[in-house]
């Protein structure tokens, strides 16, 4: 499952507060600024700084 | 927030997910009523449940408001939480967001109505998740907060503070209505109205949702008959034959708002 892009307008990173961007399929949120990338499981993004993934 | 605690949080919620969600003492109640009446919501509402639970809150002003944003720390939660409201049909407008109360993943202004109902005693910095809620509340937004009240006198407060941390390790501490207030203004929200409601609890219902075991049950049983007349009288502890039947706990509700200009 994965996100309706109307809704990701509403999601910035708990970080930095900064917007965040979704991948092609929705399946990854990305905050360039502080290089985290937020899963989405089962059509629920997870936004939580330590569940996040650096890159 | 501490990620230790965090984790312990988590534990505890996604253990009895499926409890909290078919509680009956959280899916109606007069304080849900009450939220209703004192921040009148409308079609054009964007409304944010933080620390959502079962999607009690969520399921109830659904109907009444335009989208409801429903987030808590546990995706186990979520997830029952977005199964309820998906059995109960007709309801397309709330959406689950796994998020920290004290580290909201959402824009300045994003919602017009905000809600948070028996959480905030369990979060580790209040004052820090207050300015999360002022900062995601557009000028002039509207908040509820509904959290069990801490009895004034000490000795009974004592009693509450062990008697909830028997129940559910992640308690970390109720305010009274004084500390509220202060923390209300310290965060730049105008306190509009503060009520008390009593609550009754099913002793055995509410020990079942924390997800205690016999001896834990037993344990918390002892507690409560052991306690003094003082702790009987403000709780209206009922009971029968040694085991506690009912208690009945004060839940104070509070309004405040977003100020409509900033002062700069």
């Amino acid at each position: 499952m994965s996100l309706k892009p109307e809704l990701l307008e509403i999601l910035v990173c708990p970080k930095c507060k900064q917007e965040i961007q979704a991948n092609e399929d929705a399946s990854l949120l990305s905050c360039e600024q502080c290089r985290l990338r937020f899963p989405v499981r089962d059509g629920i993004p997870v936004l939580l700084s330590d569940e996040a993934e650096s890159y | 927030m501490d990620s230790k605690f965090k984790n312990r949080v988590r534990e505890q919620f996604s253990r009895t997910a499926t409890a909290y969600v078919e509680a009956k003492h959280f899916s109606g109640g007069e304080d849900l009523e009450e939220a209703a009446r004192l921040l009148q919501p409308t079609q054009d509402d964007n409304m944010l449940d933080v620390a959502c639970g079962g999607g009690h809150m969520a399921l109830f002003f659904a109907p009444m408001v335009r989208q409801v944003v429903a987030s808590d720390l546990t995706m186990q939660m979520l997830k029952k939480a977005q199964e309820h409201i998906a059995e109960e049909g007709l309801i397309d407008n709330v959406i689950f967001r796994e998020a920290d109360a004290e580290d909201l993943p959402f824009p300045a202004g994003s919602f017009t109505l905000l809600t948070c109902r028996i959480a905030p005693h369990h979060f580790p910095d209040v004052p820090r998740a207050l300015k999360e809620f002022h900062r995601v509340l557009r000028r002039g937004g509207r908040m509820v907060i509904i959290d069990t009240l801490l009895p004034s006198d000490p000795e009974i407060a004592e009693f509450f503070q062990t008697m909830e941390t028997m129940r559910n390790p992640t308690h970390v501490r109720a305010y009274n209505e004084d500390e509220w207030q202060e923390m209300i203004q310290d965060a730049e929200l105008i306190l509009q109205e503060m009520l008390i409601i009593p609550k009754v609890h099913e002793f055995q219902d509410w020990v079942k949702t924390a997800g205690l075991n016999r001896t834990q049950i037993q344990n918390l049983n002892k507690f409560f008959m052991d306690a003094p007349a003082a702790v009987h009288d403000y709780f209206k502890i009922e009971s029968f034959a040694g085991e506690v039947e009912t208690f009945t706990d004060q839940k104070l509700i509070i309004y405040a708002t977003r100020k409509e200009k900033e002062k700069k």
